[in-house]
């Protein structure tokens, strides 16, 4: 008894002796590494640390198309060269100032560790005309190439090179562990494999919101029992997309909120066309008419209003340039299915589908399943076969292991159509995990390239437009549905970016720029 | 046979084991006939009904594709037990003979096999069987050698240590001295007074491969889908809970109750056929 009030009267003291300083934290899992080597940065946990720890050139404007100036004041296009002027008074994390060096060195960076987004800014070159400008030069032509910038994070070059050495010249030892950025959180600890700490940089050069929290915790790869069950005792603040749609209409149920991020990918059922039967247009047709898009659409639907997929169009995701209408939604049709069976040279018996899945990605189980039913109605045999990721992206490097279907999310990571479309169907870029296609179609590739060169936003339309009936004439594609990343999270937390699509950005991640969360208690 | 019925029914624990297990083993058997959905041992989708808690039509409720749990249950028997039962075929014969020979030879063979033996113990198995379906595919075939590699050494241990002290009693003896062929004395002589050990161990055996079979499953080195198994319609389960329960108790509880009807009757046996601990 004299015990507790001694420590009851100690603890009095002591919190009477320190200023109260209620720091709010922001709790939010993702699936492991999370990569903060901005230049190696590629999904989405790597994105939500980009973010938030570096700035870049330029941000999309929220709510509409088109980007306004962020570490940049203002930009001039001259053909292929974009001379940017940057803002006054920018300082790194370290205190070092912000300048045209850096800007230049962080593509240079970007280009000679060749990962991540590397590939966005192949023909770029750049250069310091002075303190404040900096002048890209592109080798050809490339309109959506301000778009590009929000991948170029601009890294403290002076604090790299102190911590670059002979063997690591580009510093890569260091920033996979430290932040070198300008951005509104610096980094506290991180472990690639289990969590990063961030905590709000006061001397942040733009906008933080006066509720955005203190302090950031990133944990990575939570089961998604654990995750529902911490959220549920208000031990969490926001979930993964990841965790399956029964999870989150559970949350949901529980008075969770529901936050989205959309518009600028799709859920696409790849069909290996430099296999037999598949190399056959009318092979290929028949599954794309046999495909039951709207259990597909039953089965990623969270509650009434919320689902993280929407009636697919073609093959571009409606809002993007080229896209069909919303109203002319894709449907199964099996009398039609049955008609391009009938063209099919291959007799269904002899098909033996392979339909692949993506061991992390439990929801596309039950997709294969799905698939398998409908194609058994077509008298088509298959087998499901379950890859790991890692597996995955070895399998599809040559034509003949590449699974006849496979299934990836997709997203444009810029937000423009080129980052969705040209790796996934230009000649020139096979047997990648975007590409397990093998498509090689001349009037595909003109189409690609007259969609990157536009100039203007009219002839790019016309161009992704063309892109989009020629694709649907191939089909080397199943659409399964537009997508948009849904997650689940406490009432603690407000984001507007992620709940209030004048507010949305139109890019993966950035919803996540904590700078703009404000946190309710 | 009527005695052994007796000792048997005379343990009431033995006697649950008894009917646990013959229940088990009718129920896997008679599966495409008793099990209500009998089609949904395979890629069947029925999203009307999918994710369903118990209901009168479906006893154990059903899973995200909406089949009916409790028909994948006895299947996933029939899975087990066939498994359960070709790892027991395959690594006691093996185990066996090895473990007599050790024991009857002596000398440099007891020296290397006994010596490889305690190498493959020295393994936790899990790890061991993990190892072998990280080389080899994980198929259902697979996961039967993964874990044979793992079983067969416990009986090689068990069968040298009856037939080294064996070797030295009065009937081996008798006829080594008549000039008996060793294969003679081996195999009619001593192993007829290890049967008894060997059918004891088999029997308690049984629910340990299952558990080690579900766990391999669990980890998505078994059975692949839409193949029902028990340990991977418990992993399935698991990242529903706690909300779809149904997915992940029923499952764990045909497990539970296979292994501990197994336990129950080896220790039944063992009382029956004069076996020591």
């Amino acid at each position: 008894m004299t015990r507790t009030t001694l420590l009851a009267a100690t603890l009095t003291a002591a919190t009477a002796l320190t200023p109260v300083f209620a720091q709010s934290v922001l709790r939010l899992d993702e699936v492991a590494v999370g990569e903060l080597d901005p230049a190696k940065a590629s999904d989405y946990a790597d994105s939500i640390l980009m973010f938030n720890v570096y700035d870049t050139l330029v941000l999309p404007k929220q709510g509409e198309p088109g980007h306004e100036g962020h570490l940049a004041e203002s930009w001039e296009v001259d053909g292929a060269t974009y001379t940017f002027t940057l803002r006054d008074g920018i300082a790194f994390q370290s205190g070092n100032p912000l300048t045209a060096q850096d800007v230049v060195y962080s593509l240079e960076r970007m280009q000679a560790v060749g990962q991540g987004l590397s590939h966005l800014f192949g023909g770029v070159a750049a250069e310091a005309v002075d303190e404040k400008t900096v002048r890209f030069t592109l080798e050809e032509p490339y309109a959506p190439f301000v778009a590009s910038l929000v991948r170029l994070p601009i890294v403290d070059k002076a604090l790299v090179e102190q911590n670059a050495t002979e063997q690591d010249p580009w510093g890569e030892a260091f920033l996979s562990g430290n932040a070198a950025g300008t951005g509104a959180y610096r980094v506290t600890a991180h472990n690639p494999q289990a969590e990063t700490r961030m905590a709000r940089n006061e001397d942040y050069f733009g906008e933080i919101k006066d509720a955005a929290p203190d302090e950031a915790v990133l944990r990575y790869s939570l089961e998604a029992a654990t995750v529902r069950t911490l959220l549920a005792q208000g031990e969490h603040d926001i979930s993964s997309q990841w965790l399956p749609p029964e999870v989150m209409r559970a949350l949901a149920n529980d008075g969770a909120q529901l936050f989205t991020e959309s518009g600028t990918g799709a859920f696409y059922i790849k069909l290996n066309t430099a296999k037999p039967p598949l190399d056959h247009v009318n092979c290929r047709q028949a599954l794309a008419h046999a495909f039951d898009y709207g259990t597909a659409l039953q089965m990623v639907a969270i509650t009434e209003d919320v689902s993280s997929g929407s009636a697919p169009t073609g093959a571009i995701p409606v809002g993007m340039f080229g896209a069909n209408p919303a109203e002319e939604a894709l449907a199964r049709d099996m009398d039609k299915a049955r008609e391009y069976l009938a063209d099919c040279p291959t007799p269904p018996e002899d098909w033996d589908l392979e339909i692949s899945w993506i061991a992390e990605v439990p929801l596309e189980e039950r997709f294969a399943l799905l698939m398998q039913a409908n194609f058994a109605e077509l008298g088509i045999s298959s087998k499901i076969e379950t890859l790991p990721w890692a597996l995955f992206t070895e399998r599809v490097a040559s034509p003949e292991n590449t699974p006849h279907i496979s299934q990836i999310f997709v997203n444009a990571v810029t937000g423009d159509p080129d980052t969705l479309l040209y790796g996934m169907y230009h000649s020139s870029t096979p047997g990648t995990w975007q590409s397990p296609e093998y498509l090689d179609d001349a009037e595909v590739d003109a189409a690609l390239e007259a969609g990157r060169r536009g100039p203007g936003e009219q002839e790019r339309e016309e161009a992704y437009s063309a892109l989009n009936d020629r694709l649907m004439e191939l089909a080397p594609t199943i659409y399964g549905y537009d997508r948009q990343s849904v997650f689940a999270a406490s009432d603690r937390v407000s984001a507007p970016a992620l709940s209030d699509p004048s507010q949305a950005f139109g890019v993966d991640g950035m919803g996540f720029s904590f700078r703009l969360m404000e946190m309710t208690d | 046979m009527t005695r052994a019925l007796r000792i048997l029914a005379s343990n009431p624990l033995s006697l649950i084991g008894l009917i646990l297990v013959s229940g088990i083993v009718l129920a896997a058997l008679l599966a495409p006939w008793i099990a209500p959905f009998p089609t949904h041992n395979s890629a069947v989708i029925d999203f009307a009904h999918a994710n369903q808690a118990p209901t009168a039509r479906n006893w154990m409720g059903t899973d995200l594709v909406g089949r009916d749990i409790f028909s994948r249950i006895l299947y996933a028997y029939r899975i087990s037990l066939g498994l359960g039962i070709v790892v027991l075929v395959i690594a006691t014969p093996i185990g066996t003979v090895v473990g007599l020979l050790a024991g009857y030879l002596g000398g440099w063979t007891e020296s290397v096999l006994m010596r490889l033996v305690d190498v493959f113990l020295s393994i936790p198995p899990l790890v061991l069987a993990i190892a072998v379906l990280g080389v080899l595919e994980p198929t259902l075939t697979n996961a039967m050698i993964a874990v044979t590699v793992m079983w067969w050494p416990w009986y090689a241990r068990l069968v040298y240590s009856i037939a080294r002290s064996e070797r030295e009693e009065g009937y081996v003896l008798a006829a080594e001295v008549i000039g008996a062929p060793t294969p003679h004395i081996v195999f009619r002589e001593i192993l007829p007074n290890c049967l008894p050990a060997i059918i004891t161990k088999m029997t308690l055996d049984m629910g340990f491969v299952i558990i080690i079979a579900s766990s391999l499953s669990f980890l998505g080195l078994g059975v692949q889908p839409p193949t029902p198994d028990l340990g991977s319609m418990v992993a399935e389960g698991a990242r529903y809970l706690p909300d779809s329960l149904w997915m992940t108790v029923f499952p764990g509880l045909a497990i539970l109750l296979a292994v501990f009807g197994f336990n129950l009757l080896g220790d039944g046996l063992r009382e029956v056929l004069g076996v020591d601990e």
